[in-house]
């Protein structure tokens, strides 16, 4: 087999590794897949997936880079034409609701994952908020939102969203949270920053 | 064309991304001096650790932290680790 061949099989079977891990992971949760799973459903051996991620925590980190990547490039392809405060928070939750459980699993999970995976889903975060500040500094500069703290506008959106998304047994049991409640969300935030955008 | 910034990991999309336009650069337009060279190791943790600031009002010693530890993954920063 040619060097080329077998560094491009080598790069397929870590790409499906990756996609496999991920899809385990919005189904039973990370911490609960072990890789022994991931091997089974890569259709690989045990040893085989530590010869592309060297333990398991680097694996799970660069699944969260893999998931982070789709998430944020979905919102940027979203975004393209959009100005509003309103346009972007629903490409916000669109790009997550195409990825609702292993968002949710992320969030939930987060805090005890390693120090690396934190540092990346802060990093999708603030990815995430920067859109919604250029958005809202927009907004400012055309007089229809007064001036207010980025950080803060987005912590109290991203807290009103990942409250309904971590409780999804209480919102939206055995379904999409956003797709049921998206639209309220938006309306009633916007809602509650509007006496803001009056005179 | 460069899929992303070596330095601070934004995405390169567009030429207006890149440094001063040129798509031939590896670095984006934030990690670039006026002369278009790319910033130092220390300019480029300032920005951020201010962007993390900004974007989500985080402490500001987790935030030096995090930058370091996001900066310390990146191509041109790994040789520091």
């Amino acid at each position: 087999m040619s060097n080329l061949l077998r560094t491009e099989q080598k790069l397929q079977t870590r790409e499906k590794i990756l996609i496999q891990t991920i899809h385990l992971f919005a189904k039973q949760g990370i911490q609960r897949t072990k890789t022994t799973d991931i091997a089974h459903a890569s259709a690989v051996s045990h040893g085989t997936i530590f010869v592309h991620f060297k333990t398991r925590d680097v694996l799970v980190k660069e699944s969260i880079e893999k998931i982070g990547k789709t998430i944020t490039d979905r919102l940027h392809a979203l975004t393209q034409g959009k100005n509003s405060l309103q346009e972007i928070l629903k490409a916000h939750l669109l790009s997550i609701q195409e990825n609702e459980n292993i968002y949710r699993c992320l969030l939930l999970e987060g805090p005890s994952l390693p120090t690396e995976c934190r540092t990346v889903w802060v990093g999708i975060q603030s990815a995430i908020s920067f859109y919604i500040s250029t958005a809202l500094l927009q907004e400012i500069e055309k007089g229809t939102l007064r001036l207010m703290v980025p950080s803060l506008l987005f912590n109290t959106w991203i807290g009103l969203v990942h409250h309904y998304l971590a409780n999804q047994d209480l919102f939206a049991p055995n379904k999409s949270v956003l797709s049921h409640h998206g639209d309220k969300l938006i309306h009633y935030f916007l809602e509650l920053v509007a006496p803001l955008m009056k005179g | 064309m460069t899929e992303s910034c070596i330095s601070c990991g934004m995405p390169l999309r567009i030429p207006e991304d890149y440094a001063k336009g040129d798509v031939t650069k590896a670095y984006c337009q934030y990690c670039a001096q006026p002369d278009g060279n790319m910033k130092s190791y220390e300019e480029v943790l300032s920005g951020m650790v201010g962007f993390l600031q900004h974007t989500q009002g985080i402490d500001v010693n987790v935030a030096i932290s995090m930058a370091k530890q996001m900066l310390s993954n990146l191509p041109a920063w790994k040789h520091l680790s």
